[in-house]
């Protein structure tokens, strides 16, 4: 079996990259030399372009990976977090047309381009704005460069080692060199256009992998009748949501449907993902795509792969999985590895091969957005400071070196990290890329003021901001670090019945609402002026 | 569609969508826990806990459609 899937992995997986090549190419040559054509694509994104780009955007190797793995380790509970799917199609509208419509009249590209504009050109402002974007995108791309690796050791079971240009390269080092530098390679070459064109093909795949694997799980084990009669032999507390403070408590998925969500909408990369788009009718119908066909995608797929996984390889009473599993992470790699190819011979060969590209086009799509939006950041809301008047030529130069710079370093982390365990690179950066949601949903208090009540000021936001991070950072391991463990054991009771996101942004509102009251505007023009440009 | 019409609907819709969260992933879905000592609660032969998360699904799937419907506007002012 690993042989077979070998041969066709090669050619699945060479014919998806070379397609991702050329799809960069291709933006290249239909692009336009100008900044907002890199980044935005000239604004004139269609429906299915959209769509799918803010979907690849939104699920990583999150969708394929974790997310089963959590149903397989913990039951259904955390099914109940794909209820955060409506809620980000909701924002897709309600808040992604409004920044679309402003950054249209007024030719923004990054989300500091607005804030900073209506807070009346505040610099301070614009770069804590630009540096919530950087926490939520470095740990992100450094992550799909490792989840790269793994995949690779997933597709090429059997291989440890390959030879490139006199090289031994080990198969996880090949795996994510191999997504760094495709993936850096049409960011770089075709922007936002070949991004979001790359992003139709994964978001595609992906969603054919999520319904596929569902229909896979439940056909091995005799269709839907026989499939829920042995899901229903599991343990109760598989079968419900547990009691506070236990994991996937209802408090706890509460705050993170409601916050984790829309700090998935408003990083940098959707945020420049509502200004690309072409009209608000591009924006209602893809919310209203991404609120229903994605959950029915999760619901009716690839979560029944984490709940039959639990039936077909069972943990052991003592908590030890089984010995097919590395992690439960793998469980849908398992399943569709071990059952795709008795279901469907042959075929079943190529589509596990597919598949598995699928979860590494998830973990790209991640990747090419999150480094195509830290480009933008950088080079608009730092050097653009540093360095006003410089030519477009010049900051697409620039947007460039970044690019580079940003995929070498993070592959460079990553293979460090690998080698080097005991240092604990990556586990930190893993607990950053937890709590990355929770630094992103920090500008949600702003937003929703210069979107909708436009009430605060810029004092105000920056200080709610501010608190809003800083009390996200004592959920990281540094404070610990520093002043000892003991002093940090609260942050662990708030965690179990509280996003970490959702916390922060009550102390950041507040702080807003209080300094907004005791500080002045700069002037009512502003507020006037984007409540001329909302109205409908 | 009047204006107080849209907001009277905007405010059902909000409300039920709020209500969902709460159901759905929030403390509501205490409702189906089953009683201890008794095996998990079933509905033709599923577990009452999937139905309830694909039930509050539907339920929020129906708001989204119904807002995309009846209340966001796709008209753009032209554009300069």
């Amino acid at each position: 079996m690993s042989d077979e899937l070998g041969t066709v992995a090669y050619v699945v997986l060479g014919l998806y990259l070379v397609l991702l090549l050329g799809l960069g190419f291709l933006g290249h040559l239909r692009g336009k030399a100008t900044e907002e054509d890199f980044y935005l694509a000239g604004r004139g994104q269609g429906l299915w372009v959209t769509a799918l780009t803010i979907m690849a955007t939104y699920f990583s190797g999150f969708a394929m990976l974790t997310f089963p793995g959590w149903i397989y380790q913990w039951g259904i509970a955390p099914m109940l977090l794909a209820l955060n799917l409506p809620v980000a199609g909701a924002a897709i509208f309600v808040i992604g047309n409004r920044v679309r419509k402003i950054g249209a009249a007024r030719g923004f590209v990054t989300p500091a381009d607005m804030v900073a504009d209506y807070f009346g050109g505040s610099n301070p402002l614009r770069w804590l704005v630009a540096v919530v974007g950087m926490f939520y995108v470095i740990p992100y791309v450094i992550i799909q460069i490792k989840a790269g690796g793994h995949l690779a050791e997933g597709l090429f079971t059997g291989v440890d080692s390959i030879r490139l240009l006199g090289f031994e390269l080990s198969i996880y080092d090949a795996g994510a060199t191999a997504l760094s530098v495709v993936t850096m390679i049409y960011v770089l070459v075709g922007g936002m256009r070949s991004v979001a064109w790359t992003d139709v093909i994964q978001g595609l795949l992906l969603l054919s992998a999520m319904v596929l694997s569902g229909y896979a799980v439940v056909t091995v084990m005799g269709g839907p009748a026989g499939f829920w009669q042995q899901v229903t032999t599991l343990p109760t507390d598989l079968l419900e949501v547990p009691e506070v403070p236990g994991r996937f408590n209802a408090w706890w998925m509460l705050g993170y449907c409601a916050f984790a969500s829309l700090a998935s909408i408003i990083h940098p990369g959707q945020w420049m993902r509502f200004y690309a788009a072409r009209d608000a009718r591009t924006l209602k119908q893809s919310a209203v795509v991404f609120a229903t066909a994605l959950p029915i995608c999760t619901l009716f797929g690839v979560l029944l792969v984490g709940l039959g996984g639990r039936v077909l390889y069972p943990i052991d009473a003592g908590g030890n999985l089984p010995s097919i599993l590395g992690s439960a992470d793998q469980i849908a790699v398992v399943v569709i590895r071990e059952h795709f190819p008795i279901l469907f011979g042959m075929v079943g060969v190529w589509l596990v091969a597919l598949i598995l590209v699928a979860v590494m086009a998830a973990a790209m799509s991640s990747a090419d957005s999150n480094l195509h939006a830290l480009s933008a950041v950088i080079t608009r809301d730092v050097y653009d400071r540093i360095a006003p008047g410089s030519s477009e030529k010049r900051k697409a130069w620039v947007g460039r070196i970044v690019i580079v710079v940003a995929t070498l370093g993070a592959l460079g982390i990553s293979y460090w990290g690998d080698r080097n365990p005991d240092l604990g690179l990556l586990r930190t950066i893993g607990q950053f890329f937890l709590l990355a949601m929770a630094f992103s949903v920090q500008m949600l208090p702003l937003t929703v003021d210069i979107l909708f009540l436009r009430r605060g000021t810029s004092t105000g936001a920056f200080c709610g901001l501010a608190a809003g991070l800083f009390t996200v950072f004592w959920f990281t391991p540094f404070p610990a670090l520093i002043l000892g463990t003991p002093a940090f054991e609260w942050t662990a009771t708030v965690r179990a019945v509280a996003d970490v996101g959702m916390v922060a942004v009550l102390v950041n509102t507040a702080v807003y609402a209080t300094v907004s009251c005791f500080t002045r505007r700069s002037g009512s023009t502003k507020a006037e002026e984007y409540q001329r440009l909302l109205q409908d | 569609m009047t204006k107080i019409q849209k907001r009277r609907l905007s405010a059902g819709l909000t409300a039920i969508f709020l209500l969902a969260l709460i159901m759905g992933p929030g403390p509501g879905n205490g409702l189906v826990r089953s009683p201890s000592g008794e095996g998990p609660a079933q509905l033709l032969g599923v577990p009452l806990l999937y139905a309830w998360t694909v039930f509050w699904f539907l339920v929020m799937a129906s708001v989204v459609v119904t807002a995309a419907a009846y209340l966001w506007s796709d008209q753009d002012p032209p554009r300069k």
